[in-house]
């Protein structure tokens, strides 16, 4: 099964206002691992045409990226307000 | 005078059994949960191991949702083509139960709503922002500005804890101290299940993995459990061999396990629930950080209390006894009406007696070994190519064990020697 | 003179996670003890156009619901979104309402004020979704409607408001008393702070039962519903199924689905 498939079973609250995790793209421009694509357990960074894609939307708040980027490019916090994912199991 | 005598942030099974041990004693608590409901945000394998609830719900076995009771445990090594295992089966956990499966959001609810019913008061859909401070001691919380106050802060964030890391109570986390957790849920029906992993009525089966198959030298480990009709798989990846493979994606590790050929079999048939990942606590006794301070105090994932390897994952009773004794020492602090560093350190002391520190003490430095190419490629190598020729009809007549072994080790790759003296290690640690 | 402050009432229905509904295939009802619930999103919009009327005017915002005693989540949500008082209409009686006794139960909990001046409903709700309520409450008050509200302002005692319409954005002005049915996502909600969700759960909401909204208990709930269920067929979930091609393999795909009866030819 292909990770989209996965992520499309997930219940998320998007946040429209606050996005809680933002890259800063100057860093990233300069990236020689792009450690996060690799990391990232829900795909929320991809390498497009040599730059860096994150959406948040996607995201499931497991911390990793924050970790992961040795560069100091993620900047890391909660969602707000019950905002984002949201799991029926856990 | 505070608004509240203690608050707790974050209603997990740290968080919930501090506020149930301390509301039901009587003192005035806020618990506040990012999540709405409850457990929404969090993940577990996960198996509840030991009987740490029973001091603060006496009758936990008959009312928590719990799934199933662990009958079969069984530990294994995975390599390409083979999985060699102890199974372990016994009658004896039936009229003692060592562990139960459960489902987060179900645990964490039951938890929360046990802690509102004991008297303090539950804010779910809330994230705290920041330790409020004055004089060097912390005394409430902030949120969107405004800020609570309360004698004392119960950090209950789990293992990635934001506010205690701003306030520097806690270190980053880093390669060494947290892996990732990712895991599938899949519904299979409760007939099925019983089929298929041999069980009865409410027993259960709880496997844990080695994943000796992986490429590129990342290593990771695996866990299969039973719950009542649904089965929770998933994995713990090592952040500092996937690293340095630099090349594998974490999502794909999960997809190679759940298509072992030994695995997919297992849940076969089954519908995909639920895909979700959260971080694994993974540092060692070294790196927990001072449990209490001023005003504060720390519990569960967030103070460093729970244990994961890749072999074994335990984290929810250490979050449950450890927000117990918090608890306690916050009673008897509201006593003395006394919540200084000094007073608080009755905390640390309970601690020190308890399992919570002392299997943390006692495995120390064992992550080591057992995120180590000794067990994730050589013990496995070694022992399929020993089974295999001890096993298999070859028509010659049958060598010594001892043979097959030195032969085999040859082509792990491993000298005895290394063997030998990881072995010794693991051994003194185990 | 003295200028009383507007009083403002917000409908909100707390419903099933849309995405986690559950029927029960035995007997077809939802199941509401697999699901969460969460408030009507439509209502969250709706209480948001209230409170950026109280944000400007001197204004009284009272959320009034229907609904069974786990509503009270909701309850506590939207005070510490900002509402002033929070009543919940729960009684037995009440339980398995239709459209009908819902909107004359609410009407008669209204009623009870006396003075009102703005109605605020969401457009639908995500469980039944038929767009019913706002307007049966409307007309049990006897007042003017405004229903699928983009945008709501209110000056002087009138409402000035966009209707999104199929064929373009309509501006109405209407005098108040006047209940207005809100569009999903026409705005975007005000966070609950910490600070006002512990008011709130201190506040605390009320609970009315049939005897205080003033109704008997043979004109609302199930007995005061005209509609019958007859039966329920559960949608039967069909395969589906996606496969990339490329352009020269989009003869051969035309063929396949056309063997599966998945299309037709003109002339058949
Ligand atoms: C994949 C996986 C498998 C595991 N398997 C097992 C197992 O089988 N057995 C076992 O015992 N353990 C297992 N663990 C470990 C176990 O999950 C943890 O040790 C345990 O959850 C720790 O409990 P806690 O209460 O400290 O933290 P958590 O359970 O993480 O709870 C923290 C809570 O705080 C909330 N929170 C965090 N920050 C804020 C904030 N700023 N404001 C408000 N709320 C906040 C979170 O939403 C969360 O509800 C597993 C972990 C993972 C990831
Ligand atoms: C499976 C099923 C079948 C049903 N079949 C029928 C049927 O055939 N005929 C029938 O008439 N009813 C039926 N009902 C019940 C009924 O439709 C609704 O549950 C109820 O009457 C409210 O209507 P609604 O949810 O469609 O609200 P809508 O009319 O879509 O709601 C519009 C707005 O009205 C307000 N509102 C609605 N309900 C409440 C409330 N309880 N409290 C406060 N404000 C509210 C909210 O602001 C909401 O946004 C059925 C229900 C179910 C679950
Ligand atoms: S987020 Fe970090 S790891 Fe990812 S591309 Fe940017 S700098 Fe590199
Ligand atoms: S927190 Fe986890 S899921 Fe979210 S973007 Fe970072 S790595 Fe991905």
């Amino acid at each position: 099964m292909e990770i989209e498939e996965k992520l499309a079973l997930l219940n998320y609250k998007t946040d429209p206002e606050y996005e809680h995790i933002t890259i800063n793209p100057k860093i990233c421009e300069t990236c020689p691992d792009h450690f996060c694509t690799f990391a990232c357990p829900a795909k929320c960074y991809t390498l497009i045409e040599g730059r860096i894609n994150f959406k948040y939307e996607d995201c499931v708040e497991c911390g990793t990226c924050d970790v992961a980027c040795a560069h100091g490019s993620v900047m890391w916090t909660n969602p707000k307000d019950s905002h984002g994912i949201k799991y029926k199991f856990g | 005078m505070s608004e509240f005598d203690v608050i707790v942030v974050g209603a997990g099974p740290a968080g919930s059994s501090a506020a149930i041990k301390m509301a039901s004693q009587g003192l005035n608590v806020l618990l506040v949960e990012r999540g709405d409901p409850v457990g929404s945000k969090n993940v577990s394998g996960g198996i509840l191991w030991g009987n740490d609830l029973a001091a603060i719900i006496p009758d936990w076995e008959k009312s928590a949702p719990l799934e199933r009771y662990v009958e079969r445990k069984v530990t294994s090594f995975l390599t390409g083509d083979s999985e060699i295992a102890i199974d372990f089966k016994t009658k004896k956990f039936q009229e003692k139960k060592t562990g139960y499966s459960v489902l987060r959001t179900r645990l964490d609810s039951f938890l929360a709503r046990k802690a509102s019913q004991s008297g303090a008061m539950v804010i779910t859909g809330v994230t705290v922002d920041a330790l409020a401070m004055k004089d060097g001691r912390v005394v409430g919380i902030i949120n969107e500005g405004e800020t609570i106050t309360a004698d004392c802060v119960i950090l209950a964030e789990g293992a990635n804890p934001r506010v205690a890391m701003a306030a520097g109570l806690v270190g980053k986390p880093n390669d060494r101290t947290v892996g990732i957790g990712v895991k599938h849920v899949y519904k299979l029906g409760e007939n099925v299940i019983n089929e298929r992993f041999n069980l009865r009525g409410n027993a259960g089966f709880a496997g844990e993995y080695v994943l000796s198959f992986l490429e590129g030298g990342v290593y990771a480990g695996g866990f299969l459990y039973t719950n009542k009709d649904t089965v929770s798989m998933g994995v713990v990846i090592n952040m500092e061999t996937l690293r340095k493979n630099g090349n594998t994606h974490s999502f794909d590790i999960m997809e190679k396990f759940a298509q072992h050929p030994f695995i997919s079999g297992l849940v076969e048939g089954g519908q995909l629930q639920e895909y979700s990942a959260h971080f694994v606590y993974e540092g060692g006794y070294e790196d927990m950080p001072r449990a209490y301070g001023n005003g504060y105090m720390l519990v569960g994932d967030t103070a460093g209390f729970s244990f994961s390897n890749g072999m074994i994952l335990q984290g929810m009773n250490y979050a449950i006894s450890s927000g117990i004794l918090a608890g306690e020492a916050a009673i008897e602090a509201k006593k003395d009406n006394d919540f200084s560093a000094e007073s608080l350190s009755r905390y640390q002391k309970k601690l020190d007696n308890s399992p919570a520190v002392l299997d943390k003490k006692n495995f120390q430095g064992i992550n080591n070994v057992v995120w180590s190419p000794m067990v994730h490629r050589a013990i496995p190598a070694l022992l399929e190519s020993s089974l295999y020729s001890m096993l298999y009809e070859t028509g010659n007549p049958k060598k010594h064990l001892s043979q097959i072994m030195m032969k085999s080790l040859k082509s792990s790759g491993m000298n005895s020697k290394d063997l030998m003296l990881q072995g010794y290690r693991l051994m003194r640690r185990m | 003179m003295i200028i009383l402050a507007l009083e403002i009432i917000v409908l909100v229905k707390q419903v099933p996670d849309s995405q986690e509904v559950v029927i029960d295939p035995v007997t077809m009802n939802l199941n509401r003890s697999l699901t969460r619930n969460v408030t009507n999103r439509a209502d969250e919009n709706a209480l948001e156009a209230a409170l950026q009327i109280k944000d400007k005017v001197d204004a009284h915002v009272t959320v009034i619901s229907m609904g069974p005693p786990q509503a009270e989540t909701t309850m506590i949500e939207c005070l510490a979104r900002g509402a002033d008082r929070a009543i919940l209409a729960s009684d037995r009686f009440f339980g398995g309402a239709d459209t009908y006794p819902t909107g004359l139960t609410l009407a008669a909990t209204i009623k009870t004020f006396g003075k009102f001046d703005i109605i605020f409903a969401g457009e639908e709700t995500s469980d039944s979704s038929t767009g019913h309520v706002g307007p049966g409450v409307a007309e049990f008050l006897d007042i003017d409607q405004i229903t699928y509200a983009s945008k709501v302002d209110f000056k002087d005692g009138y409402i000035t408001a966009e209707r999104e319409l199929e064929d373009g954005t309509e501006v109405v002005r209407v005098p108040t008393p006047v209940l207005i049915t809100v569009l999903l996502n026409s705005n975007v909600p005000r966070r609950q702070t910490l600070r006002r969700k512990i008011d709130a759960m201190k506040q605390g909401f009320e609970s009315w039962d049939h005897e205080k909204v003033g109704l008997q208990p043979e004109w609302v709930g199930v007995r005061g519903s005209p509609t019958i269920v007859r039966k329920m067929r559960p949608i039967k979930e069909r395969e589906r199924a996606a496969k990339k091609v490329d352009l020269a393999g989009i003869p051969d795909l035309v063929k396949e689905l056309y063997q599966k009866g998945a299309i037709k030819l003109e002339s058949e």
